[in-house]
């Protein structure tokens, strides 16, 4: 057979169209895809949830795509119809975002094993809570030498230019905010007492980071000593040797749930359930709780011990009692108003 | 956006070659093609999706629009900006065209070791590049630690998270862009003109002035163009560097896509952005194109 120049374009044309668009050559559904968060969390979600799913699931293809969840919902709502993503993972106000524009399909809650063993908080069956993050006061123990015990704390004339916030973009930045406004008075309908307080706190800030990774990179620096943060992000921190503790505050630990959802319209909805299944087993929490991941548990099962419960709680009887959540609703309708707010009136 | 004006204003006066254009113009059908379904169409449904009135897409009307013109913060926003890009522009050319005069003035073995110093920071990614730059700016960085070795502080300054750190790292970052073109250019100027100028009696500066500057004028325009358009849209450099609370255009257009879903308001935000600089784009042209005219005179 000899070739001629226009098929040895359609052929060309052919391949190069394959290789754009790679799903043209699948016939059946895809692998599923699970949204994890970036960093330490894909790490820890790579090692301990998908062995265990793929184990119960007798080694069905998942592929992880981390994300923030608010990229997750941009692109989930992009494509309502064919989503590029079987299970999501969401903080507490992207969650009502995605239950408010109907993103994801809830949870089969009476065929799963490990659903009733969560505690009360976060049995969701929109999409159950897989673990905990927790906010609090970090600070770098070279340089602060008494651990602080209060958010006041960084207020201390001492900590002048040391201080570093994240901006209200973050649940970080924004949680921290309605922490602030409930310890002076306010409310999550009520926030002045925080923008008040802000005010005040303007000759110690060190810098305003455009994100909680960003924060992390300051302590990294030396650029700031003390900040509100998270729990998880500074274990990253430690594992790297930089010097930076845990504090949890006398008014609670800002705590806050994150679900996974399964994707509504997800071609692949059975195994996004299975995949939910094994993140809430005790035995998959007990090992993302432990060295290096210290993933804090929803499940009841799991026997608190190492940093977690040095750190964090002992038990779920002290975790019920320490913990501190906002009501993310009214967060989401004013959230809009106080970001602008931020933009225009924090200048450092 | 602005790659088609800039290949625009680097086209130049009309070639002969165009009345023998035949049928030539087809193989540039592919990549028509392709600007036509990846850049054209998402840029339209960018114009439609700012025309919403609300966040939830539900009415039609100009509300964006009059929402960001009916708010100083916002101008404020825009021109801080735009402004931003005048002043790492400049710098860049300040520092640039010494460098690049200096590469057209070497031996060989040195302009090998001078263009690998310009192209070098292409090779690294713009994150690494940026991250570089909080190394040098934090409060234990480089500049700090050596100014307080030195006595000229007596605490570390505040650098990171400030404007000035934020320009002299975007003047770093986009150096290349200027570089590259004016050597170009300042290569191609005939070493003649200058000995001309030289022994009709004018000094190195008068011929500088009168006759390299004049002369480079299309590269300083080619320049400009693209460190202004990489500079005021450098998302990344200006939020690390830039800090949190600093607000440009770029994260002001994230904050609202990402962070608050209202797709509206942040397309509207990224038309009056690109429309703004597209202006200064044309502006330059304007420039370059007053420019040809001085040098043919």
């Amino acid at each position: 057979m000899t070739l001629d120049r226009r098929q040895i374009l359609a052929a060309g044309l052919t391949l190069g169209a394959m290789s754009l668009f790679p799903g043209m050559s699948w016939a059946q559904a895809r692998k599923l895809v699970f949204a994890t968060f970036t960093g330490s969390w894909e790490e820890a979600h790579r090692e301990v949830i998908v062995p265990h799913f793929r184990k119960a699931t007798g080694n069905a293809d998942i592929a992880l795509d981390p994300m923030l969840s608010v990229d997750m919902i941009a692109k989930v709502s992009a494509a309502k119809a064919n989503p590029p993503i079987d299970v999501m993972l969401m903080d507490p106000g992207p969650r009502l975002t995605v239950i408010g524009q109907d993103l994801a399909a809830p949870f089969p809650v009476d065929g799963s094993k490990n659903y009733k063993d969560l505690l009360p908080v976060a049995q969701l069956p929109e999409g159950p809570g897989i673990f905990f993050q927790a906010v609090g006061i970090t600070y770098n123990p070279e340089r602060v030498k008494t651990p602080p015990t209060s958010w006041d704390d960084l207020w201390k004339p001492e900590y002048k230019g040391r201080v570093g916030i994240t901006n209200m973009n973050s649940t970080l930045g924004t949680a921290f905010m309605v922490e602030l406004a409930k310890t002076r008075g306010g409310s999550e309908n009520d926030i002045e007492p925080a923008f008040a307080a802000l005010k005040e706190l303007q000759p110690n800030l060190g810098g305003v980071a455009p994100n909680p990774g960003a924060l992390a990179t300051l302590f990294q620096q030396g650029q700031i000593d003390i900040s509100p943060g998270n729990f998880n992000a500074i274990q990253i921190l430690r594992a790297r040797g930089v010097p930076v503790e845990f504090a949890k505050p006398k008014t609670g630990t800002i705590a806050f749930l994150t679900t996974a959802h399964i994707t509504k319209n997800s071609p692949n909805a059975a195994l996004a359930a299975a995949l939910i299944e094994s993140a809430m087993a005790p035995e998959v929490q007990t090992k993302l709780m432990q060295a290096p991941f210290y993933v804090i548990p929803t499940n009841s099962k799991v026997q608190m011990d190492g940093d977690i419960a040095r750190m964090i709680a002992k038990d779920q009887e002290e975790l019920k009692a320490s913990f501190v959540f906002h009501d993310w609703s009214v967060i989401n309708k004013n959230r809009a108003a106080w970001i602008e707010r931020f933009n225009k009136e924090i200048k450092v | 956006m602005t790659a088609a004006a800039i290949t625009a204003g680097l086209a130049g006066p009309a070639t002969a070659a165009r009345t023998r254009i035949g049928r030539e113009w087809t193989l540039a059908l592919p990549l028509a093609a392709f600007f036509a379904v990846f850049f054209v169409t998402p840029l339209l449904l960018l114009v439609a999706v700012s025309l919403f009135a609300d966040a939830e897409m539900t009415r039609f009307g100009l509300d964006q629009y009059v929402r960001f013109f009916g708010d100083a913060f916002n101008l404020a926003v825009l021109g801080s900006t735009l402004y931003l890009g005048v002043k790492v522009t400049a710098l860049t050319l300040l520092f640039g065209y010494p460098l690049a005069w200096l590469y057209t003035r070497s031996g060989p073995r040195m302009q090998s070791a001078l263009i690998l110093v310009i192209i070098l920071p292409l090779l690294t990614s713009v994150v690494v590049r940026t991250f570089a730059w909080i190394v040098i700016l934090g409060r234990d960085g480089i500049v700090n630690t050596l100014l307080l070795s030195l006595g000229l502080a007596e605490t570390p300054l505040r650098l990171l998270y400030t404007e000035g750190g934020l320009v002299a790292a975007l003047v770093q970052v986009q150096m290349p862009l200027m570089v590259l073109p004016l050597i170009t250019t300042l290569s191609r100027l005939d070493p003649n003109l200058l000995d001309a100028s030289a022994a009709l009696g004018a000094g190195p500066w008068r011929g500088f002035w009168k006759v390299t500057l004049p002369l480079s004028l299309p590269g300083i325009v080619a320049g400009c163009l693209l460190t202004y358009a990489a500079s005021v849209t450098a998302f990344i450099t200006q939020s690390l560097v830039g800090g949190g609370q600093m607000l440009f255009m770029p994260q002001y257009i994230y904050q609202q896509t990402i962070t608050l879903h209202n797709w509206p308001f942040a397309a509207a935000i990224s038309i009056v952005f690109m429309v703004s600089v597209l202006g200064v784009v044309m502006l330059f042209n304007l420039l370059g194109r007053a420019s040809k005219g001085y040098v043919h005179a």
